[in-house]
């Protein structure tokens, strides 16, 4: 459990990151969509209940912040993380290089899922697309530069509880 | 344990089952739940915002003198005008109110305005919204019209504890009716898709065909007063293409909006007031 709350809070740290971050490119009409980074860590390193159970909190804190049905992040990524954590044995999880190919890849079947949501209810499907992928491109971007550090940043943090929790045994 | 042992087996049959268990769950759990994480992530925005307020205060802090004092004799000139401005409004109102008495008329919705800082802006390919550091402390309600000085921003869609959503009008999902300037045929306007790196755009449909607009000859758009939400003369956008629909019976077009809806730090929420009470008023 003490490994959830760690993850949850760092979920929130993302989060309040990726909404700065947005809202300072605003200007420009570009918008970066970071959800993999949500997903990878508890998908890649947790038991499965508790990856899943980060990965929705995850989602359902981005539906409360989006005017999609409520669920609708919540349940993308309890798809993917239920994905990655089958096939987790089959990466080379602790590769930085391979960190980054999981993220992008799982950012973009998360993008397109969630466009996918989208533009059944858009007016003009058509062309949303000629603004959906500078989205993208630039959220696949930012996620390379930034992927290993959050996921470093969450790792740090998930071994210093450990050895809090081990220092604090070992006292009592 | 035949759960997990169906969980350990297949992923997409978990997915399955929380996927029902969400769909049986009732609304109002959603609903409160939704709030719920909302709410208990405001903090956060609303501190994200306060510390950029903090930073554009220091950052303002290290302007010489002579340019605040340039600035202070600039905003006077503005005051002046606006203060002649305000004695004219206050006499056309009192004409408005003589020929609503003398014909009888129902009296216009007034409004107060409640002006809040931009806490958050959002705007991606799927929806273009903001988040307002006002809410239910300050009696904004749902729907409530939203302005800045370059026309309307949008329609307030939720609102919580201590902030408050506003839909843009930039956004696809969008609609409402206005006029062109000096006509009284309604259009419909429509965010529409808002390209990279270029100022926010909207669509308009069902325009009437003696209507030309083009960039060397652009149309304000501004809102028609239908419905009762926004009201009239509120500009829109820039009507800077019509060409003849699918149909051949309206015109559609493109209209641009105000480049500033990208970079907005300060909004005016027009809050409905009772017939009966005080003329707009502005809060601080």
């Amino acid at each position: 459990m003490r490994r959830v709350i760690i993850l949850l809070l760092t979920q929130v740290l993302l989060w309040a990151l990726l909404a700065e971050l947005n809202h300072g490119l605003s200007g420009w009409q570009v918008h970066v969509f970071g959800g993999a980074l949500f997903v990878v860590y508890p998908a890649l390193y947790l038991g499965r209940k508790e990856g899943l159970l980060v990965a929705a909190w995850a989602g359902l804190l981005c539906d409360a912040h989006s005017p999609v049905a409520f669920g609708t992040h919540g349940l993308l990524f309890a798809a993917a993380h239920l994905l990655l954590f089958r096939a987790r044995e089959r990466v080379p999880r602790h590769d930085p290089v391979s960190q980054i190919l999981v993220v992008l890849f799982t950012n973009l079947a998360l993008f397109l899922g969630l466009s996918l949501f989208r533009l059944l209810v858009a007016p003009a499907p058509g062309g949303a697309w000629g603004r959906l992928l500078p989205d993208l491109v630039a959220s696949q971007v930012t996620l390379a530069l930034g992927a290993v550090w959050f996921l470093g940043l969450q790792d740090r943090l998930v071994r210093l509880g450990d050895v809090w929790a081990a220092l604090r045994g070992h006292r009592d | 344990m035949p759960f997990k042992r169906i969980s350990q087996a297949n992923p997409l049959l978990t997915l399955g089952l929380i996927v029902a268990a969400w769909l049986l769950l009732p609304t109002a759990v959603k609903t409160v739940a939704r709030a719920s994480f909302f709410e208990l992530t405001a903090p956060v925005t609303l501190a994200a915002s306060r510390v950029r307020d903090l930073q554009d205060f220091w950052a303002l802090r290290a302007r010489s003198r002579t340019e605040l004092i340039e600035a202070g004799r600039d905003l006077a000139r503005v005051n002046a005008s606006f203060e002649l401005a305000v004695q004219q409004n206050g006499e056309l109102r009192a004409e408005v109110a003589r020929l609503e008495e003398l014909l009888r008329l129902s009296p216009l919705r007034d409004h107060r305005l409640e002006h809040a800082r931009v806490a958050r802006r959002d705007f991606s390919g799927w929806w273009q919204r903001i988040v307002i550091r006002k809410g239910r402390d300050h009696e904004i309600p749902v729907g409530a019209p939203v302005v800045f000085s370059g026309g309307v921003v949008g329609r307030v869609s939720e609102v919580h504890a201590t902030t408050a959503v506003v839909e843009l009008i930039s956004s696809p999902t969008m609609r409402l009716a206005g006029v062109v300037e000096g006509d009284t045929r309604p259009i419909s306007f429509q965010g529409g898709v808002n390209p990279t790196l270029a100022p926010p755009r909207g669509v308009v449909e069902l325009m009437p065909l003696d209507i030309i607009a083009s960039p060397a000859v652009p149309k304000r758009l501004v809102t028609a007063g239908f419905g009762g939400v926004f009201p009239p003369g509120l500009t829109l956008g820039t009507i800077i293409r019509a060409d003849l629909a699918s149909d051949g019976l309206f015109k559609s077009g493109e209209v641009a909006l105000d480049p500033r809806l990208g970079t907005l730090t300060e909004v005016s929420v027009l809050v409905p007031v009772a017939p009966a009470s005080a003329p707009v008023r502005a809060t601080p």
